[in-house]
């Protein structure tokens, strides 16, 4: 029983950073159409400058995160600029080709200039432990977790309480009824794109402590990020939140119940499960007009 | 108040408005009619500046706005619903009207103002407020859709085939709202396919056909025309279905 309660409560605490890793990748589709595969680079890109800031300034890795995310969201804003705003109105299968073409870039650069090792980031606290009761909970992954959830939340009140938000969920759901009242589509889905990015800052600062990386460790991520944003439904916030904590749950009581090698895979039977009885995903919307 | 003169506007293979005059008188409502790629409801778009016009001038008030964008164009007061689809479908009624809104986001006591004028007059705003606006049927959705153009407190609303797809009962709702509203002082500029119910509905007549104003005239007038009638209506005039009216005024025709 406490096996199983230890199980889960690592597996929600690591949901919830998948979940924050996973909300960029399904903002950015929802609101352009385009499939960011470099989003698994983004957080690569954080992690190997958040490891940096640490060894050099000794700073807390998570806390580097109010540094990573400013720059994420100028990063992300000037990439869409010159880059993803010459491919709009292409089919999503050409921003596949875009965004993997600039993931590999950013893998070259930081092979040239961090070199291909392993690194990981270990503030003070790395080997210690919550312990509630029975269980135990490691304090990297409960700091990470808050981090994470203080973001979804802020995002979550950005999107639905703040004009920007709905100019952007407007934009999401119909882009010739957002411009009829006023929704300038660049600059919405550059705002989009930039916020999308943003999410790295946070969620590469926390994959840096939580997680061992190398340049080339996001072709990892970006599958596991895809797999969780297709099982919650593309573009859907809640499917991706869901999403996260199937995957997280999954991996945790694999490794708990079996082993460890199986619980990637177990993660992808559920999404193939998933997807044969509700093909849209688990949130992928489903409303009135879709069926006439 | 709105004025069109020799507009030429397409979408690159050829031009579809080949010098389109027209003109809006405040507080008419003037139907376009014609058949299918007459260019009814480019009209409306260039008008709207979602379609840049390649010559011509348009003109509202007397000041040029067919060089404008589209945002600055909403700003002086025109408005667009277009054929269909226009909403938010997984926005609440309520925060649909409020993006009609967007302009004047920053103004919160004109937006709370605006808002109450727009629930008082459409009500279903008000019974359906936290319904997600993709499960409203079509009649709701077009009456959403009105009400989210009145929150610029429009001075002209350009409605591109408000009956499409509407059963009766929802199309005389349809019909009520854009009479109240034109009482009100607002211009409507109007395309329909259904002739009987947009001349029935309008002070002022336009009939297009091959990218060009053909007939110009009173509502009544297009409707008695015995052109109008052989083109459109298969013989009969629009307002005496037992042949073509010999006694109605005749509508002018405009430079063809």
């Amino acid at each position: 029983m406490t096996h199983l309660v230890q199980a889960i409560a690592l597996g929600l605490l690591i949901g919830g950073v998948y979940a924050l890793m996973a909300s960029g990748l399904t903002l950015i589709f929802g609101v352009m159409r385009i499939i960011n595969i470099a989003q698994g680079a983004f957080l690569i890109l954080v992690a190997m400058l958040t490891w940096w800031l640490w060894h050099e300034t000794g700073i807390d890795p998570i806390l580097a995160s109010v540094v990573t995310t400013p720059l994420m969201f100028g990063f992300g804003w000037v990439a869409y600029r010159l880059l993803l705003s010459r491919i709009r109105g292409s089919s999503a299968s050409m921003s596949v080709l875009l965004t993997f073409g600039f993931a590999l870039v950013i893998e070259g650069v930081l092979n040239i200039t961090a070199g291909n090792k392993f690194k990981s980031a270990t503030p003070s606290y790395f080997e210690e432990s919550f312990r509630v009761g029975a269980i135990s909970l490691p304090k990297a992954q409960v700091f990470g977790f808050l981090a994470a959830m203080a973001v979804l939340a802020a995002l979550y009140f950005v999107l639905t309480r703040t004009w920007t938000g709905r100019a952007i969920r407007a934009a999401t759901q119909n882009p010739s009824g957002a411009a009829l009242v006023g929704v300038g589509a660049t600059g919405t889905a550059a705002l989009a794109f930039a916020i999308g990015s943003a999410t790295t800052g946070v969620g590469g600062s926390i994959l840096s402590v939580l997680y061992p990386f190398f340049p080339a460790s996001h072709y990892d991520w970006i599958s596991r990020l895809l797999g969780i944003v297709v099982l919650g439904g593309m573009g859907s916030l809640p499917g991706a939140l869901v999403g996260a904590g199937i995957l997280g749950l999954a991996e945790t009581l694999t490794a708990t119940y079996g082993s460890l090698n199986w619980s990637t895979l177990v993660f992808y039977i559920v999404i193939m499960v998933v997807l044969l009885i509700r093909p849209q995903g688990l949130f992928g919307a489903k409303l009135r007009e879709d069926t006439v | 108040m709105l004025s069109l003169k020799g507009v030429v506007a397409g979408y690159g293979g050829g031009s579809v408005l080949q010098g389109v005059d027209l003109e809006c008188a405040p507080q008419t409502i003037t139907c376009i009619v014609g058949p299918n790629g007459a260019g009814k409801s480019t009209v409306l778009r260039v008008i709207s500046g979602l379609l840049k016009p390649s010559s011509g001038e348009i003109s509202m008030n007397g000041e040029t706005i067919g060089d404008r964008s589209p945002d600055e164009i909403l700003r002086k007061g025109i408005t667009q619903v277009p054929q269909s689809h226009a909403l938010f479908p997984a926005m609440s009624v309520r925060e649909n009207v409020l993006m009609g809104g967007y302009l004047i986001r920053k103004n919160r006591a004109l937006l709370r103002e605006r808002l109450d004028m727009v629930l008082e007059r459409v009500p279903i705003v008000a019974t359906r407020a936290s319904d997600n606006a993709g499960n409203l049927s079509g009649g709701q959705r077009r009456m959403v859709e009105i009400a989210r153009c009145l929150m610029l407190d429009p001075k002209l609303i350009l409605l591109d085939e408000p009956s499409l797809g509407l059963d009766p009962r929802s199309l005389s709702g349809v019909a009520g709202l854009i009479n109240e509203l034109n009482q009100a002082g607002t211009t409507v500029l109007l395309v329909e396919q259904n002739v009987r119910l947009g001349l029935g509905l309008a002070t002022h007549g336009v009939v297009m056909e091959g990218g060009k104003v053909r007939l110009t005239g009173t509502a009544s007038a297009v409707k008695d025309d015995p052109e109008i009638a052989s083109l459109y209506l298969g013989g009969a005039s629009a307002s005496s279905p037992g042949g073509p009216s010999s006694g109605g005024p005749k509508a002018e025709a405009a430079g063809v």
